[in-house]
């Protein structure tokens, strides 16, 4: 029993990484320009399809490298073209473009590559498992862990060190006072939902190397990240990190006790953390 | 003056002729359904979200009938149209609005649907009220034709029970009597399980145990690790569709067919695809398979669906559909008549002829609920197809409908006929 319970802390780890790195992308997005982006598992499930279109040209890891960035350079797109004429509106606005936006790109999947599942195999060395007790630790994800420490990693140096990171933290304070001093905020911000997005795009390139690739991956992933965010706290990244690695473990560990509410356990989370602390685990106080 | 202007049109007049002409252009499929016009057949199926593709699919075998049954004459002379509908995957509420819509407004005279087993039993419902026949054509769960059967409602597709009873001999003989089930909590999965236990129970099995995996689940290794635990001889995966895509590939990569035996009921060519070439594993059934060379017919059927779907095979849910279609036309032309209740009569027992069946056997409607007996192929799945890169389940063995099904006084359903 305890060593059930080990292993699924473990694997709960694995999966939290996961879920961290989609909600990573959307936390950027909602903290620096508060827009709730329903559309984050459309562009992830454009990350995976992109990366099978590539993955004949440019193998595996070339796919993994350009898939994200390509993904990347559409959301600069649609941030430019779609999201920005609302940042001065209601946020229900904002809410209502990204909603009707992950219906568009989960049919615009289905219209370019069919409703069929896609078989997306990655290099046979990295699906066999790395030691045969702990048969849940697979090359694959072991590397995927190792991936979303890099990024996050990547991603705090980003913000704490660099010019960029910088006003997208002043930003994320007061985007009025950054712009009276100089900043450009509209690029500001077009280089952050960039950013979250490529997130997204290496967890959909990810994800369809351990799921079936079909245009509802998206949508079949997104929920978790957004209780992630609530229960880490809106506006911090750590927060975030924390949240997703919680809700991993909470899963797994409630398996072993009671399967079918394995799924429903994160929401109960959600609700205790809601009720307990508002705000989230590091939340600040006051926002949203 | 007002005598010499007789012909000045007013603004309210043309304002009302055109609602006159809009409100004939809406009357016209009334009138045209009543008339000696063409015959409406109606498809509810899901053409968006999780059973878009398998939704999709038995329409392309219905068109395919469609064509065949106007080459051949129609139906009663009348040339046939297929009408069809996006149910939607999960929305009982939407497909049940879509069958109003197809029943009421457009008047079709047959109703076919519905992938999903919940929608299947509310069509149900609504096609029983309307006193319409009605096949369905690729929903499961055992009450369609049990408990919830009606007298206009058939179906094509197998019940759980009978895919759980022909593959059971073949996992207890070969692979060992200590099962562990991966079951999606909703009536197709649970009937499934019921289905297996009643086996176990029968041959002295042991359940180890079974983790209720919410419909849509991403993420399987945590039951994975628990199904390991319990040192099984076989884990039986009861996925259908994606779920059925993630469980396995999980199961795969984590090596657990390496350990155990990997196997469930109902497989699909539609999964089989969808997965890596390495996790095509495990012993299934298949309702319908493509490559029979021996017999009749199917070659014409596989040639005639390459066409119509981009090159690939038929599976069984272009086989559901092409079937359910037909049907329609065989009952109708044979009973001369468009009267459901003659109709659904005339279908009792009724055997499909060789070029509709494409199967060995002979396929028929059993008389008391309504359910065509088929015969059923039970194999295993194989990473790469020999001859055709699309041949990935080999057939170990042919078992018949009426050997694997429930006799009717067991299917829980009492038939009432109108009088």
């Amino acid at each position: 029993m305890t060593q059930l319970i080990l292993y699924n802390v473990y694997n709960g780890l694995i999966i939290g990484a996961f879920y961290a790195l989609m909600a990573l992308g959307l936390s950027l997005i909602l903290n620096l320009s508060g827009v709730i982006n329903f559309a984050h598992g459309g562009f992830l499930a454009l990350g995976g399809y992109l990366a099978y279109v590539l993955m004949p040209f440019v193998g595996f890891w070339g796919a993994l490298v350009i898939s994200p960035l390509l993904t990347a350079l559409i959301g600069l797109v649609v941030e430019r073209g779609l999201i920005r004429p609302l940042y001065g509106r209601d946020p229900l606005y904002s809410l209502l473009l990204t909603f009707g936006l992950a219906f568009i790109l989960e049919d615009g999947t289905r219209f370019i590559w069919g409703p069929a599942t896609l078989p997306f195999s990655i290099p046979a060395w990295m699906t066999t498992p790395l030691s045969g007790k702990l048969f849940f630790i697979t090359g694959f994800r072991l590397f995927m862990v190792l991936l979303v420490a890099v990024a996050v990693f990547g991603l705090f140096l980003l913000l704490n060190r660099t010019r960029l990171g910088m006003r997208i933290r002043a930003g994320t304070l007061d985007l009025e006072t950054v712009s009276v001093l100089g900043v450009n905020v509209r690029v500001l911000r077009n280089l952050n939902f960039g950013i979250g997005i490529y997130l997204a795009g290496l967890a959909g390139a990810l994800a369809a190397g351990m799921l079936g690739l079909q245009p509802t991956i998206g949508s079949e992933l997104i929920m978790p990240s957004f209780v992630a965010i609530i229960i880490g706290g809106l506006g911090s990244l750590t927060g975030t990190l924390i949240g997703g690695l919680l809700i991993g473990v909470a899963s797994g560990v409630t398996t072993v006790f009671f399967p079918s509410a394995s799924e429903a356990v994160i929401y109960i989370l959600m609700g205790l953390v809601l009720l307990v602390r508002p705000r989230g685990l590091l939340g600040e106080e006051g926002r949203f | 003056m007002s005598q010499s202007r007789p012909f000045k049109v007013g603004r309210r007049t043309v304002l009302k002729s055109a609602a006159a002409l809009g409100a004939t252009q809406l009357a016209a499929p009334f009138a045209r359904a009543q008339g000696g016009g063409p015959i409406r057949m109606g498809l509810n199926d899901p053409l968006t979200g999780t059973y878009a593709e398998l939704g999709k699919n038995e329409q392309i075998g219905c068109q395919l009938a469609v064509e065949e049954i106007n080459k051949k004459g129609g139906i009663l002379g009348r040339q046939v149209e297929l009408l069809v509908e996006d149910s939607t995957s999960a929305n009982t509420g939407n497909a049940v609005q879509k069958a109003h819509k197809l029943i009421d407004r457009d008047k079709v005279q047959f109703f076919l649907g519905n992938v999903n087993s919940a929608m299947a039993i509310a069509l149900g419902e609504v096609s029983n009220q309307a006193g319409i026949l009605h096949i369905v054509t690729g929903g499961h769960t055992d009450s369609v034709t049990g408990t919830d059967c009606h007298w206009n409602v058939f179906r094509v597709c197998n019940t759980t029970r009978m895919e759980t009873n022909a593959v059971s001999k073949t996992l207890f003989s070969k692979y060992g009597k200590k099962w562990y089930f991966l079951t999606p909590d909703y009536a197709f999965g649970h009937t499934l399980q019921q289905g297996f236990e009643a086996s176990l129970k029968a041959n002295n099995g042991t359940e180890l145990g079974a983790s209720l995996t919410p419909l849509g689940t991403t993420d399987y290794s945590s039951y994975l690790i628990q199904a390991q635990s319990t040192n099984p001889d076989v884990i039986i995966f009861l996925q259908a569709g994606q779920d059925a895509v993630n469980a396995l590939k999980q199961a795969v990569q984590f090596g657990l067919d390496k350990k155990f035996h990997l196997a469930g009921a109902q497989q699909e060519l539609e999964v089989l695809d969808g997965l890596p070439p390495e996790a095509r594993v495990g012993t299934w059934v298949f309702e319908w398979y493509w490559n029979q060379p021996n017999v009749p017919h199917v070659k014409e059927f596989v040639a005639a669906i390459r066409k119509k779907n981009g090159g690939k095979v038929p599976t069984a849910r272009h086989w559901f559909g092409y079937v359910s279609a037909w049907t329609c036309a065989l009952a109708a032309n044979g009973a001369k008549s468009l009267d459901p209740k003659k109709l659904a009569k005339f279908l009792q027992n009724f055997k499909l002829p060789p070029e509709v069946a494409l199967m060995p056997n002979d396929p028929f409607y059993r008389e008391g609920d309504n359910q065509l007996m088929p015969t059923l192929y039970v194999g295993h799945a194989v990473s790469q197809g020999k001859a055709d890169p699309e041949d990935l389940f080999v057939v170990d063995e042919l078992v018949k409908g009426t050997d694997a099904a429930l006799p009717v006084a067991e299917t829980g359903c009492k038939m009432k006929w109108p009088a």
